[in-house]
């Protein structure tokens, strides 16, 4: 068992080092990197011309979509690209057979991949996460020195209790949107939806010839994914005017792919309302389920597969 | 069962394969049934906590276009909500109201729980839009231009309200909503309302609370501003009379000058002297 762990924790090392290598992830990280840092100016596009605190609600939204949706998006693409290619870079290069030809079950190779992919999807989520909570902080500091300039245009604003009251409930409201700290809870879970990604992307390259093959399908998967919930309860209330044909397709994509339309609701947490973490627990339940689905039937496929 | 590692290579034997198989077609079985009563109680649970927000219809496909649908349907609702938004900002800076109101309508739609979607849409057509119509002189006389005016202030009315229908709890759509009541529409008793109940909402600012009063009074309802006065009066503590004196004074103040024009006997006043 212990030397079974040993061996995945290489490999999955050993990925890591490689997929941070490539260029393509790195210029990935970059453009990400890029994008939420002008989610600022985008904001700012968006909202002209606007009171000081009404417009600083407005803009810390913007800020957060942007900076969780590049999150989102490049997470997305990181997964999709560094997953897709594992086992077919790893066939092209005949690298596997002297891995595979060495006491290490196909399964331990798989999961040292996926872990490793894991472990950098980690890494990138948490460098752009550092990014975006600097970006919030900036837009912080402009909306702090912007609502003192506002005040400032009241001459002598400072002797005035009520106005000096005004100034401190605007200065709190903004510090308490950037500060908040439900957006960790939202970046968890779009780290969990990466991860479930990721899950899709390896058990598609178990059967896969190719990497683009991999990558259209997974993609598909991921939007079906996001209307599974409507295909869901057309299936549930199903009956009513559907043929048996439809039933059994809005029947197989409810009973095999996953609801990442669930996963939206981190929308609900960068618009402000609250979402209560044993929400987020169930969510990171489920996800967690369904990986050791995937990643069962992934190790009994790859178990199949000529190599 | 421990495989020997000489065994552990590319191939297992068939029966292992089989039985593998069987096992993974068996934990599917099982999987399924718990993975639909599973998500239908998460659906049933942001059911809940989104007020049932709106669903991808055929109609909101139509009004996004091919490339923001993709969005939406990649879970990038909030950012495409945004994209369109820029729209609306174009579209007031060109003077095309229609066209903007179409756009805040898509985007309270998109997502009906971002307050700030309504706050600011509200603000661009009762405002924004309502005045423009003032001051449009391809309108043949004054009268023309009221009545637009009048129509996209209603429109903007029309979106605050809907948005405290989404957003109960967000003090500043009840307070926008009080605004225009009271500088637009001139009623200051469905003001006191607004501001009223923009006052209780968690995060309101202090000042809120005396609104009411002071809308009461410039309704010329002294009674309602007397009684509203007092109340905030009452709710303040020992301790905070103390500590805000400025608010002390102001309620004082005004509650003297309405027990003397109401003439409230001594007794009753909340200052005799």
């Amino acid at each position: 068992m212990i030397s079974s762990l040993h061996r995945i924790i290489t490999i999955s090392r050993n990925t890591l080092t490689e997929a941070v290598r490539q260029k393509v992830l790195n210029v990935l990280l970059i453009f990400s990197l890029v994008l939420v840092g002008s989610s600022v100016v985008v904001s700012q596009l968006a909202t002209p011309g606007l009171d000081s605190s009404g417009l600083f609600d407005a803009q810390i939204k913007f800020v957060k979509d942007f900076g969780c949706g590049a999150i989102g998006l490049f997470g997305f693409f990181i997964a999709l690209l560094s997953t897709a290619q594992l086992i077919p870079q790893e066939l092209h290069n005949r690298t596997i057979y002297t891995i595979l030809a060495k006491p290490v079950r196909r399964s331990e190779f798989l999961l040292g991949k996926f872990f490793g992919v894991v472990l950098l999807l980690a890494l990138c989520v948490a460098l752009m996460s550092l990014a975006f909570a600097a970006t919030l902080y900036w837009q912080e500091m402009r909306g702090i020195q912007a609502a003192e300039a506002a005040y400032n245009q009241t001459p002598n604003w400072q002797a005035n209790p009520f106005v000096v009251n005004a100034y401190n409930h605007d200065v709190a409201q903004i510090v308490q949107q950037v500060r908040d700290p439900q957006l960790i809870e939202a970046v968890i879970l779009i780290f969990a939806k990466l991860v479930m990604t990721t899950g899709i992307a390896l058990l598609i390259s178990t059967f896969a010839t190719s990497s683009i093959f991999t990558i259209v399908t997974t993609f598909m998967i991921y939007l079906i994914g996001h209307m599974e919930s409507t295909a869901r309860e057309f299936w549930l209330a199903s009956g009513a005017g559907s043929s048996i044909w439809q039933s059994a397709l809005v029947g197989f994509i409810s009973l095999l792919i996953p609801d990442m339309n669930s996963f939206t609701i981190v929308d609900e947490i960068l618009a402000g309302n609250r979402v209560p973490w044993s929400h987020a627990l169930n969510l990171l339940g489920y996800a967690d389920v369904y990986l050791i689905v995937l990643l069962g039937v992934s190790v009994v496929i790859f178990d199949y597969r000529e190599i | 069962m421990e495989i020997p590692a000489s065994q552990m290579s590319t191939c297992l034997p068939l029966s292992w394969r089989l039985r593998r198989a069987a096992l993974v077609a068996l934990l599917l079985g099982l999987w399924a049934p718990c993975k639909i009563v599973w998500e239908q109680r998460i659906a049933h649970e942001q059911d809940l906590l989104r007020y049932h927000g709106a669903p991808m219809t055929r109609q909101l496909r139509d009004e996004l276009g091919q490339g923001l649908t993709i969005g939406v349907l990649s879970g990038m609702r909030s950012v495409v909500a945004d994209l369109v938004w820029l729209n609306v900002t174009t579209a007031w800076m060109d003077q095309e109201w229609f066209r903007m109101g179409g756009y805040i309508n898509l985007c309270t739609a998109l997502q009906p729980r971002a307050p700030v979607f309504w706050d600011m849409g509200g603000w661009q057509l009762a405002w924004n839009a309502s005045i423009a119509a003032t001051q449009d002189r391809t309108q043949p006389n004054e009268l023309r231009r009221l009545k637009a005016s009048r129509f996209w202030l209603d429109r903007g009315l029309e979106i605050f309200k809907r948005g405290i229908e989404n957003n109960p709890t967000y003090w500043r759509l009840w307070n926008d909503t009080a605004q225009l009541y009271q500088q637009r529409l001139k009623d200051y008793r469905t003001a006191a309302t607004y501001y009223q109940q923009a006052s209780e909402q968690p995060n309101a600012p202090v000042y809120l609370e005396r609104f009411p009063a002071i809308m009461y009074g410039l309704a010329g309802d002294d009674q309602a501003s007397y009684a509203a006065w007092r109340a905030l009066w009452e709710r303040l503590t020992p301790q905070e009379r103390e500590m805000k004196q400025h608010w002390k004074e102001k309620i004082e103040t005004n509650i003297r000058r309405l027990e003397q024009k109401l003439s409230v006997p001594k007794e009753k006043r909340v200052f005799p002297n």
